[in-house]
Protein backbone atom coordinates (compact mmCIF):
# COMPACT_ATOMS: atom_id res chain seq x y z
CA UNK A 1 0.00 0.00 0.00
CA UNK A 2 1.16 3.51 -0.82
CA UNK A 3 1.31 6.27 1.81
CA UNK A 4 -1.77 7.81 0.16
CA UNK A 5 -3.71 4.55 0.61
CA UNK A 6 -2.70 4.36 4.25
CA UNK A 7 -3.82 7.97 4.72
CA UNK A 8 -7.23 7.19 3.20
CA UNK A 9 -7.74 4.13 5.39
CA UNK A 10 -6.56 5.95 8.51
CA UNK A 11 -8.95 8.83 7.84
CA UNK A 12 -11.91 6.54 7.17
CA UNK A 13 -11.30 4.45 10.30
CA UNK A 14 -10.54 7.56 12.33
CA UNK A 15 -13.76 9.22 11.14
CA UNK A 16 -15.85 6.18 12.03
CA UNK A 17 -14.27 6.02 15.48
CA UNK A 18 -14.55 9.77 16.07
CA UNK A 19 -18.09 10.32 14.84
CA UNK A 20 -19.49 6.99 15.97
CA UNK A 21 -17.87 7.39 19.37
CA UNK A 22 -19.03 10.99 19.70
CA UNK A 23 -22.60 10.03 18.78
CA UNK A 24 -22.70 7.22 21.34
CA UNK A 25 -21.18 9.44 24.02
CA UNK A 26 -23.55 12.32 23.26
CA UNK A 27 -26.64 10.11 23.33
CA UNK A 28 -25.47 8.36 26.51
CA UNK A 29 -24.87 11.70 28.21
CA UNK A 30 -28.25 13.03 27.06
CA UNK A 31 -30.09 9.99 28.46
CA UNK A 32 -28.22 10.08 31.78
CA UNK A 33 -28.74 13.82 32.04
CA UNK A 34 -32.49 13.59 31.50
CA UNK A 35 -32.42 15.56 28.25
CA UNK A 36 -34.93 13.19 26.64
CA UNK A 37 -37.43 13.47 29.49
CA UNK A 38 -40.22 16.01 29.94
CA UNK A 39 -40.30 17.30 26.36
CA UNK A 40 -42.97 19.84 27.23
CA UNK A 41 -40.61 21.60 29.59
CA UNK A 42 -37.82 21.42 27.02
CA UNK A 43 -39.92 23.16 24.38
CA UNK A 44 -40.66 25.99 26.81
CA UNK A 45 -37.03 26.45 27.87
CA UNK A 46 -36.46 29.33 25.40
CA UNK A 47 -39.09 31.46 27.13
CA UNK A 48 -38.54 33.33 30.34
CA UNK A 49 -40.13 35.88 32.65
CA UNK A 50 -39.22 38.75 30.30
CA UNK A 51 -40.22 36.96 27.08
CA UNK A 52 -43.01 34.64 28.21
CA UNK A 53 -45.17 32.29 26.18
CA UNK A 54 -47.98 34.24 24.55
CA UNK A 55 -45.99 37.35 23.65
CA UNK A 56 -44.92 38.17 20.12
CA UNK A 57 -41.34 39.44 20.20
CA UNK A 58 -40.81 41.02 16.81
CA UNK A 59 -42.56 43.53 14.59
CA UNK A 60 -41.85 45.93 11.75
CA UNK A 61 -40.32 49.07 13.31
CA UNK A 62 -43.05 51.43 12.16
CA UNK A 63 -45.89 49.21 13.33
CA UNK A 64 -44.20 48.66 16.66
CA UNK A 65 -43.67 52.40 17.11
CA UNK A 66 -47.32 53.05 16.25
CA UNK A 67 -48.48 50.44 18.72
CA UNK A 68 -46.14 51.83 21.33
CA UNK A 69 -47.45 55.34 20.85
CA UNK A 70 -51.03 54.15 21.10
CA UNK A 71 -50.39 52.20 24.30
CA UNK A 72 -47.70 54.05 26.27
CA UNK A 73 -48.40 52.12 29.49
CA UNK A 74 -48.68 48.70 27.90
CA UNK A 75 -45.20 47.54 27.05
CA UNK A 76 -46.13 44.00 26.14
CA UNK B 1 -50.63 38.83 27.35
CA UNK B 2 -52.33 37.47 30.45
CA UNK B 3 -49.18 35.54 31.37
CA UNK B 4 -47.17 38.70 30.96
CA UNK B 5 -49.20 40.73 33.42
CA UNK B 6 -49.07 37.97 36.03
CA UNK B 7 -45.28 37.77 36.01
CA UNK B 8 -43.63 39.63 38.87
CA UNK B 9 -41.81 42.74 37.73
CA UNK B 10 -38.66 41.74 39.55
CA UNK B 11 -38.31 38.47 37.63
CA UNK B 12 -38.88 40.25 34.34
CA UNK B 13 -36.31 42.86 35.14
CA UNK B 14 -33.73 40.32 36.25
CA UNK B 15 -34.29 38.13 33.17
CA UNK B 16 -34.08 41.17 30.89
CA UNK B 17 -30.85 42.27 32.55
CA UNK B 18 -29.36 38.80 32.16
CA UNK B 19 -30.33 38.67 28.50
CA UNK B 20 -28.93 42.17 27.91
CA UNK B 21 -25.63 41.19 29.57
CA UNK B 22 -25.38 38.09 27.39
CA UNK B 23 -26.07 40.10 24.24
CA UNK B 24 -23.54 42.72 25.30
CA UNK B 25 -20.86 40.05 25.79
CA UNK B 26 -21.13 38.79 22.22
CA UNK B 27 -21.88 42.14 20.56
CA UNK B 28 -18.39 42.75 19.11
CA UNK B 29 -17.63 39.34 17.55
CA UNK B 30 -21.18 38.65 16.38
CA UNK B 31 -21.49 42.06 14.72
CA UNK B 32 -18.06 41.58 13.11
CA UNK B 33 -19.04 38.19 11.71
CA UNK B 34 -22.41 39.58 10.58
CA UNK B 35 -20.98 42.69 8.91
CA UNK B 36 -18.38 40.57 7.12
CA UNK B 37 -21.13 38.20 5.95
CA UNK B 38 -23.11 41.11 4.49
CA UNK B 39 -19.97 42.46 2.77
CA UNK B 40 -19.23 39.11 1.12
CA UNK B 41 -22.89 38.79 0.13
CA UNK B 42 -22.56 41.99 -1.89
CA UNK B 43 -19.27 40.88 -3.47
CA UNK B 44 -20.77 37.48 -4.29
CA UNK B 45 -23.84 39.11 -5.82
CA UNK B 46 -21.77 41.26 -8.20
CA UNK B 47 -19.70 38.24 -9.24
CA UNK B 48 -22.90 36.25 -9.79
CA UNK B 49 -24.43 38.87 -12.07
CA UNK B 50 -21.23 39.05 -14.16
CA UNK B 51 -21.08 35.24 -14.48
CA UNK B 52 -24.80 34.97 -15.24
CA UNK B 53 -24.70 37.71 -17.89
CA UNK B 54 -21.89 35.90 -19.69
CA UNK B 55 -24.14 32.86 -20.14
CA UNK B 56 -26.51 34.72 -22.49
CA UNK B 57 -24.15 37.51 -23.64
CA UNK B 58 -20.82 35.73 -24.13
CA UNK B 59 -19.01 38.87 -25.31
CA UNK B 60 -19.72 40.72 -22.06
CA UNK B 61 -16.42 41.69 -20.32
CA UNK B 62 -14.14 39.51 -22.38
CA UNK B 63 -11.14 41.85 -22.37
CA UNK B 64 -9.27 40.34 -19.41
CA UNK B 65 -8.69 36.80 -18.20
CA UNK B 66 -9.64 37.89 -14.68
CA UNK B 67 -13.25 38.41 -15.77
CA UNK B 68 -13.78 35.15 -17.65
CA UNK B 69 -16.78 33.00 -16.74
CA UNK B 70 -14.78 30.24 -15.05
CA UNK B 71 -13.10 32.60 -12.60
CA UNK B 72 -16.22 34.69 -11.92
CA UNK B 73 -18.32 31.63 -11.19
CA UNK B 74 -15.73 30.06 -8.87
CA UNK B 75 -15.11 33.36 -7.07
CA UNK B 76 -18.88 33.83 -6.64
CA UNK B 77 -19.18 30.42 -5.01
CA UNK B 78 -16.35 31.11 -2.57
CA UNK B 79 -17.73 34.57 -1.71
CA UNK B 80 -21.24 33.35 -0.95
CA UNK B 81 -20.47 29.91 0.52
CA UNK B 82 -17.46 30.78 2.66
CA UNK B 83 -17.94 34.52 2.97
CA UNK B 84 -21.68 35.09 3.37
CA UNK B 85 -23.18 31.77 4.43
CA UNK B 86 -20.37 30.52 6.66
CA UNK B 87 -19.84 33.82 8.45
CA UNK B 88 -23.59 34.13 9.00
CA UNK B 89 -23.57 30.55 10.29
CA UNK B 90 -20.82 31.39 12.79
CA UNK B 91 -22.56 34.61 13.91
CA UNK B 92 -25.79 32.64 14.41
CA UNK B 93 -24.03 29.83 16.27
CA UNK B 94 -22.26 32.14 18.71
CA UNK B 95 -25.27 34.34 19.47
CA UNK B 96 -27.85 31.59 19.82
CA UNK B 97 -25.53 29.38 21.87
CA UNK B 98 -24.92 32.25 24.32
CA UNK B 99 -28.64 32.99 24.58
CA UNK B 100 -29.78 29.39 24.89
CA UNK B 101 -27.03 28.48 27.35
CA UNK B 102 -27.74 31.70 29.28
CA UNK B 103 -23.98 32.21 29.44
CA UNK B 104 -21.87 35.19 28.51
CA UNK B 105 -19.16 34.95 25.89
CA UNK B 106 -15.66 34.83 27.36
CA UNK B 107 -12.61 36.46 25.76
CA UNK B 108 -14.58 37.92 22.83
CA UNK B 109 -11.48 39.59 21.39
CA UNK B 110 -10.08 36.21 20.37
CA UNK B 111 -13.18 35.71 18.27
CA UNK B 112 -12.41 39.00 16.54
CA UNK B 113 -9.12 37.38 15.51
CA UNK B 114 -11.07 34.36 14.31
CA UNK B 115 -13.32 36.50 12.12
CA UNK B 116 -10.25 38.29 10.75
CA UNK B 117 -8.63 34.95 9.88
CA UNK B 118 -11.80 33.89 8.08
CA UNK B 119 -11.98 37.19 6.20
CA UNK B 120 -8.35 36.86 5.10
CA UNK B 121 -9.07 33.31 3.94
CA UNK B 122 -12.12 34.43 1.97
CA UNK B 123 -10.22 37.35 0.46
CA UNK B 124 -7.41 35.01 -0.64
CA UNK B 125 -9.94 32.54 -2.01
CA UNK B 126 -11.99 35.05 -4.00
CA UNK B 127 -9.17 37.21 -5.35
CA UNK B 128 -6.75 34.28 -5.66
CA UNK B 129 -9.25 32.67 -8.04
CA UNK B 130 -9.80 35.91 -9.96
CA UNK B 131 -6.05 36.30 -10.49
CA UNK B 132 -5.60 32.74 -11.71
CA UNK B 133 -4.83 30.69 -8.60
CA UNK B 134 -8.04 28.66 -8.55
CA UNK B 135 -8.10 24.87 -8.16
CA UNK B 136 -10.14 22.72 -10.50
CA UNK B 137 -12.07 21.12 -7.62
CA UNK B 138 -15.66 22.26 -7.27
CA UNK B 139 -16.43 24.04 -3.98
CA UNK B 140 -12.78 23.65 -2.98
CA UNK B 141 -11.67 26.04 -5.74
CA UNK B 142 -9.72 28.28 -3.35
CA UNK B 143 -5.95 28.47 -3.84
CA UNK B 144 -4.01 26.21 -1.50
CA UNK B 145 -2.82 29.08 0.67
CA UNK B 146 -6.40 29.88 1.81
CA UNK B 147 -7.51 26.73 3.74
CA UNK B 148 -5.15 27.20 6.74
CA UNK B 149 -6.88 30.51 7.49
CA UNK B 150 -10.30 28.83 7.38
CA UNK B 151 -9.21 25.93 9.57
CA UNK B 152 -7.64 28.23 12.18
CA UNK B 153 -10.65 30.57 12.23
CA UNK B 154 -13.11 27.72 12.41
CA UNK B 155 -11.18 25.98 15.18
CA UNK B 156 -11.49 29.05 17.40
CA UNK B 157 -15.23 29.39 16.76
CA UNK B 158 -15.83 25.71 17.49
CA UNK B 159 -13.82 25.91 20.70
CA UNK B 160 -15.70 29.01 21.83
CA UNK B 161 -19.11 27.50 21.12
CA UNK B 162 -18.08 24.46 23.16
CA UNK B 163 -16.77 26.72 25.96
CA UNK B 164 -20.06 28.63 26.13
CA UNK B 165 -21.93 25.33 26.27
CA UNK B 166 -19.71 24.16 29.14
CA UNK B 167 -20.48 27.35 31.07
CA UNK B 168 -24.25 27.11 30.54
CA UNK B 169 -26.65 28.15 33.29
CA UNK B 170 -29.68 26.67 31.51
CA UNK B 171 -29.72 22.94 32.31
CA UNK B 172 -31.89 21.92 29.34
CA UNK B 173 -30.18 21.53 25.97
CA UNK B 174 -32.64 23.01 23.47
CA UNK B 175 -32.87 21.41 20.02
CA UNK B 176 -31.13 24.41 18.42
CA UNK B 177 -28.11 23.78 20.63
CA UNK B 178 -27.95 20.17 19.44
CA UNK B 179 -27.85 21.40 15.85
CA UNK B 180 -25.20 24.04 16.55
CA UNK B 181 -22.96 21.71 18.56
CA UNK B 182 -23.17 19.11 15.81
CA UNK B 183 -22.34 21.64 13.08
CA UNK B 184 -19.29 23.08 14.83
CA UNK B 185 -18.09 19.54 15.53
CA UNK B 186 -18.73 18.15 12.02
CA UNK B 187 -17.55 20.95 9.79
CA UNK B 188 -13.93 21.41 10.96
CA UNK B 189 -13.37 17.68 10.46
CA UNK B 190 -15.19 17.66 7.13
CA UNK B 191 -13.20 20.57 5.74
CA UNK B 192 -9.81 19.44 7.05
CA UNK B 193 -10.26 15.89 5.76
CA UNK B 194 -11.40 17.11 2.33
CA UNK B 195 -8.46 19.48 1.95
CA UNK B 196 -6.03 16.84 3.20
CA UNK B 197 -7.28 14.06 0.91
CA UNK B 198 -7.48 16.25 -2.18
CA UNK B 199 -4.54 18.65 -1.80
CA UNK B 200 -2.16 17.97 1.07
CA UNK B 201 -1.91 14.18 0.82
CA UNK B 202 -3.89 13.47 -2.34
CA UNK B 203 -5.83 10.23 -2.52
CA UNK B 204 -5.52 8.49 -5.86
CA UNK B 205 -8.07 7.74 -8.57
CA UNK B 206 -11.79 7.89 -7.99
CA UNK B 207 -11.36 8.47 -4.27
CA UNK B 208 -10.80 12.16 -5.05
CA UNK B 209 -14.22 12.85 -6.61
CA UNK B 210 -15.81 10.73 -3.89
CA UNK B 211 -14.17 12.88 -1.20
CA UNK B 212 -15.01 16.00 -3.24
CA UNK B 213 -18.75 15.28 -3.36
CA UNK B 214 -18.82 13.97 0.18
CA UNK B 215 -17.52 17.40 1.16
CA UNK B 216 -19.64 19.45 -1.22
CA UNK B 217 -22.96 17.96 -0.24
CA UNK B 218 -22.12 17.92 3.45
CA UNK B 219 -21.05 21.57 3.33
CA UNK B 220 -24.75 22.28 2.95
CA UNK B 221 -26.02 19.29 4.93
CA UNK B 222 -23.75 19.20 7.95
CA UNK B 223 -22.72 22.84 8.22
CA UNK B 224 -25.30 25.28 6.84
CA UNK B 225 -28.45 23.14 7.22
CA UNK B 226 -28.12 22.26 10.92
CA UNK B 227 -27.57 25.87 11.95
CA UNK B 228 -30.29 27.19 9.62
CA UNK B 229 -32.84 24.60 10.82
CA UNK B 230 -31.76 25.29 14.40
CA UNK B 231 -32.28 29.00 13.78
CA UNK B 232 -35.83 28.36 12.57
CA UNK B 233 -36.46 26.29 15.70
CA UNK B 234 -35.43 29.31 17.75
CA UNK B 235 -36.87 32.23 15.78
CA UNK B 236 -40.35 30.86 14.95
CA UNK B 237 -41.45 29.96 18.49
CA UNK B 238 -39.67 32.95 19.97
CA UNK B 239 -41.31 35.49 17.66
CA UNK B 240 -44.84 34.16 17.91
CA UNK B 241 -44.52 33.31 21.60
CA UNK B 242 -45.54 29.70 21.23
CA UNK B 243 -43.46 26.56 22.02
CA UNK B 244 -42.76 24.28 19.08
CA UNK B 245 -45.55 21.85 18.29
CA UNK B 246 -43.71 18.62 19.10
CA UNK B 247 -40.40 18.73 20.88
CA UNK B 248 -40.17 14.94 20.51
CA UNK B 249 -40.32 15.29 16.71
CA UNK B 250 -37.64 17.99 16.75
CA UNK B 251 -35.20 15.74 18.59
CA UNK B 252 -36.07 12.82 16.28
CA UNK B 253 -35.42 15.07 13.29
CA UNK B 254 -32.02 16.07 14.59
CA UNK B 255 -30.79 12.52 15.18
CA UNK B 256 -32.20 11.35 11.84
CA UNK B 257 -30.31 14.13 10.06
CA UNK B 258 -27.15 13.19 11.94
CA UNK B 259 -27.59 9.59 10.84
CA UNK B 260 -28.51 9.98 7.18
CA UNK B 261 -27.30 13.24 5.70
CA UNK B 262 -23.63 12.35 5.46
CA UNK B 263 -24.47 9.47 3.10
CA UNK B 264 -26.11 11.68 0.52
CA UNK B 265 -23.24 13.26 -1.44
CA UNK B 266 -22.46 10.31 -3.72
CA UNK B 267 -25.71 10.72 -5.66
CA UNK B 268 -23.89 13.51 -7.51
CA UNK B 269 -21.69 10.79 -9.03
CA UNK B 270 -24.52 8.78 -10.58
CA UNK B 271 -23.21 7.45 -13.89
CA UNK B 272 -19.64 8.19 -12.88
CA UNK B 273 -16.76 5.68 -12.64
CA UNK B 274 -17.32 4.90 -8.96
CA UNK B 275 -18.47 1.67 -7.28
CA UNK B 276 -22.20 1.16 -7.89
CA UNK B 277 -22.86 0.15 -4.27
CA UNK B 278 -21.51 3.50 -3.10
CA UNK B 279 -23.97 5.43 -5.26
CA UNK B 280 -26.84 3.10 -4.30
CA UNK B 281 -26.08 3.53 -0.60
CA UNK B 282 -26.09 7.27 -1.14
CA UNK B 283 -29.48 7.14 -2.89
CA UNK B 284 -30.83 5.17 0.08
CA UNK B 285 -29.39 7.78 2.45
CA UNK B 286 -30.97 10.54 0.39
CA UNK B 287 -34.39 8.87 0.52
CA UNK B 288 -34.05 8.35 4.28
CA UNK B 289 -33.72 12.13 4.56
CA UNK B 290 -37.50 12.21 4.19
CA UNK B 291 -37.64 11.30 7.90
CA UNK B 292 -35.91 14.39 9.37
CA UNK B 293 -37.39 16.68 6.71
CA UNK B 294 -40.97 15.53 7.39
CA UNK B 295 -40.32 15.85 11.12
CA UNK B 296 -39.13 19.44 10.68
CA UNK B 297 -41.91 20.28 8.21
CA UNK B 298 -44.68 19.02 10.49
CA UNK B 299 -43.19 20.80 13.44
CA UNK B 300 -42.73 24.17 11.78
CA UNK B 301 -46.12 24.07 10.08
CA UNK B 302 -48.03 23.01 13.18
CA UNK B 303 -46.22 25.59 15.30
CA UNK B 304 -47.19 28.32 12.84
CA UNK B 305 -50.77 27.06 12.40
CA UNK B 306 -53.08 29.91 13.34
CA UNK B 307 -50.15 32.34 13.43
CA UNK B 308 -49.26 32.71 9.75
CA UNK B 309 -50.82 36.19 9.72
CA UNK B 310 -48.08 37.32 12.08
CA UNK B 311 -45.54 37.10 9.26
CA UNK B 312 -47.21 40.30 8.05
CA UNK B 313 -45.94 42.14 11.11
CA UNK B 314 -42.58 40.55 11.80
CA UNK B 315 -39.68 40.79 9.34
CA UNK B 316 -37.77 38.06 11.15
CA UNK B 317 -40.73 35.70 11.00
CA UNK B 318 -41.48 36.50 7.36
CA UNK B 319 -37.99 35.58 6.15
CA UNK B 320 -37.69 32.60 8.49
CA UNK B 321 -41.02 31.05 7.51
CA UNK B 322 -40.16 31.49 3.83
CA UNK B 323 -36.86 29.69 4.47
CA UNK B 324 -38.50 26.93 6.51
CA UNK B 325 -41.11 26.22 3.83
CA UNK B 326 -38.37 26.20 1.20
CA UNK B 327 -36.39 23.71 3.31
CA UNK B 328 -39.22 21.23 3.02
CA UNK B 329 -39.59 21.75 -0.71
CA UNK B 330 -35.88 21.66 -1.57
CA UNK B 331 -35.26 18.59 0.58
CA UNK B 332 -38.11 16.64 -0.98
CA UNK B 333 -36.86 17.67 -4.39
CA UNK B 334 -33.28 16.68 -3.50
CA UNK B 335 -34.35 13.22 -2.39
CA UNK B 336 -36.26 12.66 -5.64
CA UNK B 337 -33.34 14.04 -7.65
CA UNK B 338 -31.06 11.41 -6.18
CA UNK B 339 -32.99 8.63 -7.93
CA UNK B 340 -31.09 7.21 -10.88
CA UNK B 341 -34.12 7.36 -13.19
CA UNK B 342 -34.63 11.05 -12.42
CA UNK B 343 -30.92 11.77 -12.81
CA UNK B 344 -31.00 10.39 -16.34
CA UNK B 345 -32.61 13.69 -17.30
CA UNK B 346 -31.69 16.19 -14.59
CA UNK B 347 -28.01 15.32 -14.07
CA UNK B 348 -25.45 17.75 -15.56
CA UNK B 349 -28.16 20.31 -16.37
CA UNK B 350 -29.27 23.68 -15.02
CA UNK B 351 -32.04 21.86 -13.15
CA UNK B 352 -29.40 20.97 -10.55
CA UNK B 353 -28.17 24.58 -10.47
CA UNK B 354 -31.73 25.74 -9.71
CA UNK B 355 -32.02 23.16 -6.94
CA UNK B 356 -28.69 24.19 -5.39
CA UNK B 357 -29.69 27.84 -5.33
CA UNK B 358 -33.08 27.06 -3.85
CA UNK B 359 -31.29 25.32 -0.99
CA UNK B 360 -28.46 27.79 -0.47
CA UNK B 361 -30.58 30.92 -0.95
CA UNK B 362 -34.29 30.15 -0.62
CA UNK B 363 -33.69 28.09 2.50
CA UNK B 364 -30.37 29.00 4.16
CA UNK B 365 -29.93 32.66 3.20
CA UNK B 366 -33.59 33.54 3.86
CA UNK B 367 -33.45 32.04 7.35
CA UNK B 368 -30.23 33.92 8.10
CA UNK B 369 -31.81 37.14 6.83
CA UNK B 370 -34.63 36.48 9.29
CA UNK B 371 -32.15 35.86 12.09
CA UNK B 372 -30.29 39.08 11.32
CA UNK B 373 -33.53 41.08 11.44
CA UNK B 374 -34.14 39.65 14.90
CA UNK B 375 -30.58 39.60 16.26
CA UNK B 376 -28.94 42.84 15.08
CA UNK B 377 -31.33 45.28 16.86
CA UNK B 378 -30.82 43.34 20.07
CA UNK B 379 -27.05 43.70 19.73
CA UNK B 380 -26.93 47.36 18.70
CA UNK B 381 -29.91 48.57 20.73
CA UNK B 382 -31.31 50.24 17.60
CA UNK B 383 -34.45 49.51 15.62
CA UNK B 384 -34.22 49.05 11.88
CA UNK B 385 -34.30 52.46 10.27
CA UNK B 386 -36.77 51.74 7.48
CA UNK B 387 -39.64 49.27 7.28
CA UNK B 388 -39.91 50.03 3.55
CA UNK B 389 -36.35 48.87 2.89
CA UNK B 390 -37.08 45.64 4.76
CA UNK B 391 -40.09 45.07 2.52
CA UNK B 392 -37.98 45.82 -0.57
CA UNK B 393 -35.45 43.28 0.65
CA UNK B 394 -38.04 40.60 1.28
CA UNK B 395 -39.99 40.92 -1.94
CA UNK B 396 -36.95 41.24 -4.21
CA UNK B 397 -35.34 38.23 -2.55
CA UNK B 398 -38.53 36.13 -2.57
CA UNK B 399 -39.56 37.01 -6.13
CA UNK B 400 -35.94 36.80 -7.32
CA UNK B 401 -35.29 33.29 -6.04
CA UNK B 402 -38.70 32.15 -7.32
CA UNK B 403 -37.97 33.42 -10.84
CA UNK B 404 -34.50 31.89 -10.64
CA UNK B 405 -35.79 28.51 -9.54
CA UNK B 406 -38.75 28.26 -11.89
CA UNK B 407 -36.84 29.52 -14.93
CA UNK B 408 -33.80 27.30 -14.57
CA UNK B 409 -35.83 24.25 -13.49
CA UNK B 410 -37.94 24.38 -16.66
CA UNK B 411 -34.98 25.21 -18.88
CA UNK B 412 -32.77 22.62 -17.19
CA UNK B 413 -35.33 19.85 -17.49
CA UNK B 414 -35.75 20.39 -21.24
CA UNK B 415 -31.98 20.75 -21.54
CA UNK B 416 -31.69 17.24 -20.08
CA UNK B 417 -34.34 15.86 -22.38
CA UNK B 418 -32.60 17.32 -25.42
CA UNK B 419 -29.14 16.16 -24.29
CA UNK B 420 -30.54 12.63 -24.14
CA UNK B 421 -31.76 12.91 -27.73
CA UNK B 422 -28.91 12.28 -30.19
CA UNK B 423 -30.87 13.97 -32.98
CA UNK B 424 -30.73 17.40 -31.30
CA UNK B 425 -27.56 19.37 -32.21
CA UNK B 426 -25.74 20.73 -29.15
CA UNK B 427 -25.86 24.30 -30.53
CA UNK B 428 -29.65 24.14 -30.63
CA UNK B 429 -29.75 23.33 -26.92
CA UNK B 430 -27.64 26.41 -26.12
CA UNK B 431 -29.91 28.60 -28.26
CA UNK B 432 -32.98 27.12 -26.54
CA UNK B 433 -31.55 27.92 -23.10
CA UNK B 434 -30.73 31.58 -23.74
CA UNK B 435 -34.09 32.99 -22.54
CA UNK B 436 -33.80 30.95 -19.36
CA UNK B 437 -30.29 32.30 -18.79
CA UNK B 438 -31.74 35.79 -19.17
CA UNK B 439 -34.35 35.09 -16.48
CA UNK B 440 -31.49 34.09 -14.19
CA UNK B 441 -29.77 37.43 -14.70
CA UNK B 442 -33.04 39.28 -14.05
CA UNK B 443 -33.54 37.22 -10.90
CA UNK B 444 -29.96 37.95 -9.84
CA UNK B 445 -30.45 41.69 -10.31
CA UNK B 446 -33.62 41.51 -8.21
CA UNK B 447 -31.87 39.62 -5.42
CA UNK B 448 -28.90 42.00 -5.53
CA UNK B 449 -31.30 44.94 -5.19
CA UNK B 450 -32.57 43.31 -2.03
CA UNK B 451 -29.03 42.79 -0.78
CA UNK B 452 -28.28 46.48 -1.31
CA UNK B 453 -31.39 47.36 0.72
CA UNK B 454 -30.27 44.91 3.41
CA UNK B 455 -26.71 46.30 3.48
CA UNK B 456 -28.08 49.87 3.66
CA UNK B 457 -30.26 48.93 6.62
CA UNK B 458 -27.34 47.17 8.27
CA UNK B 459 -25.00 50.16 7.88
CA UNK B 460 -27.71 52.57 9.09
CA UNK B 461 -28.26 50.40 12.13
CA UNK B 462 -24.54 50.21 12.95
CA UNK B 463 -24.25 53.97 12.43
CA UNK B 464 -27.04 54.56 14.95
CA UNK B 465 -29.58 55.91 12.46
CA UNK B 466 -32.40 53.70 13.67
CA UNK B 467 -34.55 54.66 16.63
CA UNK B 468 -33.34 53.53 20.03
CA UNK B 469 -35.18 50.51 21.30
CA UNK B 470 -37.48 51.79 24.03
CA UNK B 471 -39.20 48.66 25.21
CA UNK B 472 -41.68 47.03 22.94
CA UNK B 473 -42.56 43.40 22.88
CA UNK B 474 -39.12 41.92 23.35
CA UNK B 475 -38.27 43.46 26.69
CA UNK B 476 -34.67 43.49 25.54
CA UNK B 477 -34.55 46.76 27.42
CA UNK B 478 -36.68 46.42 30.49
CA UNK B 479 -39.25 49.22 30.21
CA UNK B 480 -39.99 49.46 33.92
CA UNK B 481 -36.61 50.15 35.53
CA UNK B 482 -33.55 50.01 33.33
CA UNK B 483 -31.03 51.64 35.64
CA UNK B 484 -29.53 48.32 36.78
CA UNK B 485 -29.47 46.83 33.35
CA UNK B 486 -26.06 46.60 31.65
CA UNK B 487 -27.83 47.88 28.58
CA UNK B 488 -29.65 50.68 30.29
CA UNK B 489 -28.34 53.32 27.93
CA UNK B 490 -30.31 51.73 25.12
Amino acid sequence: MSPADITVIAIVIGSIALFGGATVLAMGWAFRNGQFENFQQGAASIFGPDEPIGEMTDAFPVKRAAKHAAQPESQD
Amino acid sequence: MAAATQTPDYDRQRAAAERAAIDASCRGPVLYFSASAVFWLLIGSVLAIIASTKMHSPYFLTGTPELTFGRMRMAHLQAVALGWSSMATMAASLWMMCRLARAELIYPKILLASATLWNVGTFLAVFGIIFGGGQSVEWLDAPQYAPPFFIAGLGIVSAWVAAVFRRRREPHVYVTQWYILAAVFWFPWLYTVAVMMIFWSPATGVVQPIVNWWFNHNFLGLWLTPVAVGTAYYIIPKVIGRPIHSYYLSITGFWALALFYSWAGMHHLIGGPVPAWLVTASVVGSMMMFIPVIAVAINHHMTMLGHFHRAKYSPALRFTVFGAITYTWVSFQGAIESLKSFSEVAHFTHYTVAHAHLGAYGFVAMIFFGLFYYMIPRLTGREWASASLIRVHFWTAAVGITIYFVGLSIGGWWQGRMLNDPNVPFGNIITYLKPYFLTRTIAGILMTTGHLAFATLFIMNLAGWGKKRVGGPTYFVEPLKTTNSPNAKN
